[in-house]
């Protein structure tokens, strides 16, 4: 049986909540276990480290003076842009649009995805990404000795030369979607999934789903004043009106991670704000 | 016929080879071939296709017995999920079940200790040297000569005491953690109802890194943040329970304990509250002479008003709890300051905090906690089950001198810093390949390794004295004998006598020292905890380049004193304290540490940790503190007096 004419009405987003991310790192254990991240000799060593998950620390100590600074973690991951459909030049997230060798790609649900063989390695995505969220294998995975039987079958190894990133795990969705077909259903809307990390969370400060379903937990948080995304100021506009003129003259790259948070210094930080603005609210 | 020219037959031999060479280029195979070159040089892995299908696992090794269930893809275990929770090293047990170096057979050391060389034997060679030294000992009445470090107080750890404890000795240890110092102290271990109090005073225990049970307290603090419980922490450092919590009251280092005698000593003079502990009378009068507030103001750096504020807050607050035991995973605090949080507990009649014990496990031995064992015991023979304490207790270094001297038995899946000085390694399992009675094992044993309780067991059937200890032979039946948990119903004590010396020692160290200005404490970081996760790949890929990158190690030190010591950002420096100096650090400055503080990583600068894990930075424990307290019988190395240049 052929089933025609679906129309994809899903699009993937991810909501963290930075107030309540307590800096466990099993976001990160279970990235890496789930998505066969590179093994290499020495994995601390940072430039060659190979991940799709940064656990980010962040505080405001520049701007403020013991004690009355503050830490938090960011898991900082692909930030699944959305790029800019409007004005007169729509665009593609900035990655996909720099790739000369359609290697990566967003998909209608939303998932800027990559095909590591595909990769020819120029590193353009590399350095078009804001959020420096690719990774390059300079050297090739070893997986030394027995670490090869942890490896799953539904991401292929990528070789030395090549960018890898961050999918949303959408090779779960992937499996849902068999199991899903396997049980008789057949329409690709009805699947849901969790990625790995959000899989992992301890303090449920990691939340998944569809933002085009205004019922879903992750739409509801990414509408709410405490959300604020990466570098996009463009958040920072209430008026629509001004909102539009902007985005149709420059280009944001429309992440659909959305990380809530209810400290100022947190908010700035996010923002690149100047720092006497962070300074002034401190003192 | 036209006669062929030499220069035709030229153009007709360059005609052919020009065709053949297009017809190649066509015939796509130099394509091919690069295809071939490019793919035999990237050597691209293609991990074995399989069936899958998702197993359930209860971790028998974890104090937490974590619930997991694991994705397989045919015999392989790929991937860990739990919808229960699951702490880090449980998450991570994939990359210990398939390490690349796992013991495989029983290892006779053949060389010296601390050499790395060891012979592979058979196990009932293994276990028939190990029983007739025992056999020995024990006939020639020195049966109290033998001695056991548990890991912590898991199943295994419960037979190990019963097997050392039927041999006739006394001495059974667990390395520090917040169970063992508590019971020391007072008797028990607190078991706190975290989900109804509404007032939480902490004196610097790092309630979300992982302190007391990982799992249990991330559920804690969601449900504290949906109610609103109110969290106090009292910190030297900005760390993340810290900057979590309602109100944050920096400290100066070391001082969480005075700051405990000090709400103590307001709330007895001016709330007139008691506590129910034996020789309260006494202990009151101690603090109160010893610490007015305004002397309890000064060292801890904390205003007189806002010990009062706080100290009010928690007396008047509904269901308040004060919490002690400092880190996630190096736990370290001394008797003192235990005795005085307790203290608080009891002052306000908290609901919250009870005591508890565990049937199976005493916490007493001839000395009383594992570093005076180190320290004062007298032992020939050593078990270690899974314990590492050459590389977590301060006193490490002089645990080597003593293991060099004993017959050693370390068990273990993997090498570690103290099994590299055993004469016999026993290599035990991960608990994915450990059977419960409520799960089959995961995954097939690796090689001829064992469960920790078989050997135990295995151990003890071997020895004359100790083979009628347990009525089993399989590790399985030893669940029906596992200890519960009850509360003591007894009081606690404050031990005045013995506090006493302590909370001299305490004064002593915070006095002005002008060879020793800085205070030296640890920080913790995410998955390395105290050093247990630096052995696998996945937890080197989460760290930090602030914390370590190329090997090198960095200590967090104060802006303004960075500063009053000329020290720039990156610069390498000595740490000394009047126990010796480490090797080379480097330098990153940040507020998040108070003034005259310096915030050095734990886990780090293992000497024996797999290829992994060794190698890496500096333990800071080899010259922290290391003055054993008498009722803890631990070293209380948090806070530790240092100089750098």
């Amino acid at each position: 049986m052929i089933v025609k004419d679906v129309k994809m009405k899903r699009r993937w987003g991810m909501a963290i909540d930075l107030d309540k991310c307590t800096g466990c790192g099993k976001c990160s254990l279970a990235c890496n276990q789930e998505n066969n991240m590179p093994i290499f000799e020495d994995d601390s060593d940072v430039p060659k480290r190979v991940a799709f998950l940064e656990l980010m620390k962040l505080t405001n100590d520049r701007d403020a003076k013991f004690p009355n600074v503050k830490t938090a973690y960011l898991p900082k991951m692909c930030q699944q842009c959305e790029g800019n459909k409007q004005g007169k030049h729509p665009a593609e997230p900035p990655c996909v649009t720099v790739c000369p060798a359609v290697a990566t790609d967003r998909g209608d649900d939303g998932v800027v995805s990559q095909i590591w063989s595909r990769c020819i390695g120029c590193r353009y995505c590399q350095t078009a990404c804001p959020y420096e969220a690719r990774a390059f294998n300079w050297w090739k995975p070893e997986y030394e000795g027995s670490f090869k039987n942890s490896l799953s079958t539904d991401v292929s190894v990528a070789s030395r030369g090549t960018i890898v990133k961050c999918t949303f795990c959408s090779h779960i969705w992937k499996r849902e979607r068999d199991k899903a077909v396997a049980a008789g259903k057949l329409d690709i809307n009805d699947v849901l999934y969790t990625p790995a990390c959000v899989n992992t969370c301890p303090t449920g400060a990691m939340v998944f789903g569809d933002l085009n379903d205004p019922d879903s937990e992750v739409s509801k948080l990414a509408n709410s004043d405490r959300a604020v995304r990466l570098t996009n100021v463009i958040d920072d506009i209430k008026d629509p009106a001004k909102k539009k003129a902007l985005m149709d003259k420059k280009q944001f790259p429309n992440p659909k991670v959305y990380y809530l948070t209810s400290q100022k210094w947190l908010r700035d930080m996010m923002r690149f704000n100047p720092r006497n603005d962070a300074a002034k609210k401190n003192s | 016929m036209k006669k062929i020219e030499r220069k035709d037959f030229l153009k007709l031999g360059a005609g052919a080879v020009a065709g053949g060479l297009s017809g190649w280029v066509f015939s796509g195979s130099p394509f091919m071939a690069f295809q071939w070159l490019a793919e035999w040089t990237q050597d691209q892995y293609v991990p074995v296709k399989g069936l899958e299908k998702y197993v359930e696992a209860v971790s028998d090794s974890c104090p937490n017995g974590c619930k997991v269930s694991v994705r397989m893809i045919g015999e392989r275990a790929v991937k860990i999920e739990s919808k229960e929770g699951v702490c880090p090293a449980c998450q991570n047990a994939l990359q210990m079940l398939y390490h690349p170096e796992r013991i495989g057979m029983p290892l006779k050391l053949d060389g010296a200790k601390g050499s790395g060389k060891y012979v592979p034997v058979k196990w009932d060679v293994a276990l028939k040297d190990i029983s007739s030294r025992m056999n020995k000992l024990i006939s020639e009445g020195k049966g109290n000569a033998i001695a056991a470090i548990n890991k912590n107080e898991s199943l295994n750890g419960q037979l190990m005491e019963k097997f050392i404890k039927a041999a006739g000795s006394n001495n059974v240890y667990y390395e520090a953690s917040l169970k063992s110092i508590t019971s020391a102290t007072l008797g028990g271990f607190i078991n706190y109802d975290f989900a109804n109090t509404d007032y939480v005073l902490s004196f610097g225990a790092k309630l979300v890194e992982g302190w007391n049970s990982s799992v249990d307290m991330q559920k804690v603090f969601t449900n504290w943040k949906a109610k609103g419980t109110k969290i106090v922490q009292a910190d030297t450092v900005c760390t993340m329970t810290a900057s979590h919590a309602n109100e944050w009251v920096p400290v100066k280092p070391g001082t969480e304990a005075v700051l405990a005698f000090g709400i103590a000593n307001y709330l007895i003079t001016s709330k007139k509250m008691t506590s129910s502990g034996d020789e309260f009378a006494k202990w009151s009068q101690l603090i109160i002479n010893k610490f007015p507030l305004a002397k309890v103001a000064t060292f801890t750096g904390v205003k007189e008003d806002v010990i009062k504020k706080i100290a009010d807050e928690f007396s008047k607050a509904k269901n308040p709890v004060a919490v002690a035991g400092k880190g996630g995973a190096g736990v370290s605090a001394s008797s003192a300051e235990i005795i005085a949080v307790y203290c608080l507990n009891t002052l306000v009649k908290s609901k919250a905090a009870t005591l508890m014990k565990n049937s199976a496990v005493t916490y007493t031995g001839d000395v009383a906690g594992v570093d005076a064992l180190i320290k004062d015991g007298k032992f020939s023979m050593l078990f270690l089950n899974n314990a590492n304490p050459v590389y977590k207790s301060a006193l490490g270094e002089d645990l080597k001198k003593k293991m060099e001297k004993a017959f050693v038995v370390s068990i273990n899946p993997i090498m570690n810093d103290s099994a590299a000085y055993a004469d016999y390694i026993l290599p035990s399992l991960s608990y994915l390949e450990a059977v419960t009675p409520s799960n089959k094992e995961v995954v097939k044993k690796f090689k001829e390794s064992k469960d920790a309780k078989d050997i135990i067991i295995a151990l003890a059937k071997a020895v004359d004295k100790t083979k009628n200890t347990f009525s089993f032979s399989d590790g399985i039946d030893s669940y029906k004998i596992a200890g519960k948990d009850s509360a003591t119903g007894g009081k606690f004590s404050f031990n005045v006598d013995k506090v006493k010396n302590v909370i001299d020692a305490i004064e002593k160290k915070l006095a002005q020292n002008a060879e020793y200005p800085l205070a030296m404490v640890p920080v913790e970081v995410p998955l390395v905890g105290d050093g247990d996760g630096l052995a696998f790949p996945y937890v080197l890929k989460s760290i930090d380049p602030k914390v370590m990158l190329y090997n090198d190690m960095y200590v967090q030190i104060n802006r303004d004193t960075a500063k009053k010591y000329s020290i720039s950002e990156g610069e390498s420096l000595v740490i000394k304290s009047a126990r010796g100096k480490l090797g080379k650090v480097y330098a990153t400055l940040t507020d998040t540490v108070a003034p005259d503080t310096v915030a050095i990583p734990l886990g780090f600068g293992h000497k024996n940790f797999t290829k992994y894990g060794s190698g890496k930075g500096v333990n800071p424990k080899t010259i922290m503190a290391a003055d054993v307290d008498p009722l803890t019988g631990t070293a209380d190395w948090w806070s530790t007096r240092v100089k750098i240049s």
